[in-house]
């Protein structure tokens, strides 16, 4: 249970994201309302059996790293080389793309934190970290040279289950870091990135951890597309910069991207007490199910249900930014849409919808998604929706079936609450909005420190 | 079975330093002064999960196969990787 007068605070955050170099790049280009999605050639090259060919990559070499290709499969990266000294080989050998990625974010974190090596392994400090796994490489070649090609186990060398295993982002920073606090992921599909970090601030709320380095990876991987490219629920027909575009009457699916956002959680009292920077104080977190049984589709009743625990526990909500999901596909966009005006009214905040500009990074999107608010808080900008340049004057088909129990009006009446340019105002309260595959919805509010 | 002549053994170890140089997890330093008594944990600090990766290579470097059971049973000497090399390409004759 939460501790009565504990709190958390954000004391550090890394990001890599689809065409940036560092963080100030990231937030540049957000605020900026430019898109970070290009053609995907790897995904290309496979002509015809590829349905869409956009995507939010990020190669290894853009994040200084060169893959050393295995002498058995030249498709298969037996390890990497880390052209900036950051991560030993040793750590390199254990790790695929999104793990290096998790390690080089936990170092980044804790400089920015200010954290001492004593702080860093000592039992105060967690580490909660996960991706979604939709698929990696690391198996495919495994998989690949056992089954078809007929190669003894050990040809695909000792490392595929350290380097493919569930939680093996969390597992690779802990060794890195040598914390001796809890080493845990949490998996919820495209809400995995903030459950982790939700996870991680009821640890130190609950008074079981101090601080702890927290978020969620995707790293690139051909085969994760592939899963959702056969589902067709990837955007097609668009130019790179126009696929993504969440809330717009034309949209036609999600953009596949790929990532990682690592951010650092503190005590608030032991990060002020240390003269931290605090970037953001978490006012609540709250998690739940649909409970209606369907794996895909959306839920007004359980988003409704979201908010309400949201504020369940007392958290005062009153959001000048809603971060939302918005990925761009037809039916998620305007249920989480309606949702949010059934609560918060008509007025009085904006949405913001990053993956507009950045696509959707799956297990990384709500990690990723919440650093993009912690620049909000810190610029005091507003993100945009780029691309939202139609909207529905009609209502909704679900709007119209019998049980609908939300607003009657069509999205083209909350166009005040979609900007297309950034948007310069005080903001003092952000939620974070995320939602997954199985029906689980996740809710955190950050506000400023005062 | 033939008997391997010191140089032979000692071209088989410059062909299996030349397979470990291409291992990153074992420090370059530790591969000045190799000799068939050298051990891969003890000597050259090599990671335990390593052995098999170097087992792998050294297949593919020497075109051998190891049986399953060569490997169950290898020390962690230099030597001990020459003498299956040598066992290998002799039982592929």
């Amino acid at each position: 249970m939460p501790v009565q007068g504990r709190k958390v605070a954000v004391v550090g955050m890394s990001v890599v994201a689809p065409t940036c170099k560092n963080l100030d790049d990231f937030s540049n280009k957000l605020f900026a309302g430019e898109s970070m999605i290009r053609l995907w050639d790897k995904a290309a090259a496979y002509g015809k059996q590829i349905r869409s060919t956009v995507a939010g990559y990020v190669y290894p070499e853009d994040t200084d790293l060169e893959p050393v290709y295995n002498a058995v499969s030249s498709e298969y990266p037996e390890t990497y080389i880390d052209h900036k000294g950051r991560i030993p080989d040793i750590n390199l050998a254990t790790a695929d793309l999104g793990s290096i990625w998790a390690m080089i974010g936990s170092k980044e974190c804790i400089d920015m934190a200010g954290w001492t090596e004593a702080e860093v392994r000592s039992e105060g400090t967690a580490v909660v970290i996960g991706s979604g796994g939709g698929g990696n490489e690391i198996s495919r070649v495994a998989w690949h040279g056992f089954f078809k090609e007929g190669k003894k186990t050990r040809y695909a060398g000792s490392h595929t289950v350290d380097r493919a295993m569930g939680y093996r982002e969390a597992a690779n920073v802990s060794c890195f870091i040598k914390n001796r606090g809890a080493c845990e992921a949490i998996v919820s599909a495209c809400a995995t990135g903030l459950g982790n970090i939700g996870y991680a601030y009821r640890l130190i709320k609950f008074g079981l951890q101090d601080r702890a380095v927290t978020g969620g990876i995707e790293g690139t991987a051909l085969e994760t597309f592939i899963g959702f490219d056969a589902m067709q629920v990837l955007s097609k027909g668009f130019s790179p910069a126009e696929s993504s575009r969440p809330f717009d009457l034309n949209r036609n699916g999600f953009v596949c991207s790929f990532g990682s956002g690592i951010v650092a959680l503190e005590e608030y009292e032991m990060a002020k007490a240390r003269g931290a920077k605090i970037y953001a104080v978490i006012d609540e977190y709250f998690n739940n199910s649909d409970g209606d049984g369907d794996m895909f589709a959306p839920s007004f009743a359980g988003q409704q249900r979201m908010w309400a625990g949201l504020s369940a526990g007392g958290a005062q909500i009153k959001p000048d930014v809603v971060k939302v999901h918005g990925t761009s596909t037809p039916v998620g966009d305007i249920i989480e849409l309606l949702s949010i005006a059934e609560v918060l009214g008509e007025t009085g905040y904006h949405l913001s919808a990053p993956k507009s500009q950045f696509g959707h990074m799956l297990g990384a999107a709500g990690s990723v998604e919440f650093i993009a608010a912690l620049q909000m808080l810190d610029k005091q900008k507003v993100s945009p929706c780029i691309n939202s340049d139609t909207l529905n004057t009609e209502l909704e088909f679900f709007q119209l079936k019998p049980g609908w129990a939300g607003p009657m009006k069509p999205v083209a009446a909350y166009r005040h609450l979609i900007p297309q340019q950034a948007v310069e105002k005080e903001i003092n309260q952000i939620v974070c909005l995320n939602y997954g595959f199985g029906g689980t919805n996740s809710a955190i509010a950050i506000s400023k420190d005062v | 079975m033939k008997e391997y002549t010191q140089e032979e053994r000692q071209q088989i170890l410059d062909e299996l330093l030349d397979v470990l140089r291409t291992v990153r997890t074992i420090d370059p330093a530790r591969l000045e002064g190799v000799t068939e008594e050298t051990d891969f944990l003890a000597d050259m600090n090599a990671p335990s999960t390593e052995l098999i990766n170097i087992a792998v290579k050294v297949e593919q470097r020497f075109d051998v196969e190891f049986e399953d059971d060569d490997i169950d049973r290898l020390g962690s000497k230099v030597k001990d990787v020459i003498d299956l090399i040598i066992l290998a390409k002799e039982r592929s004759k």
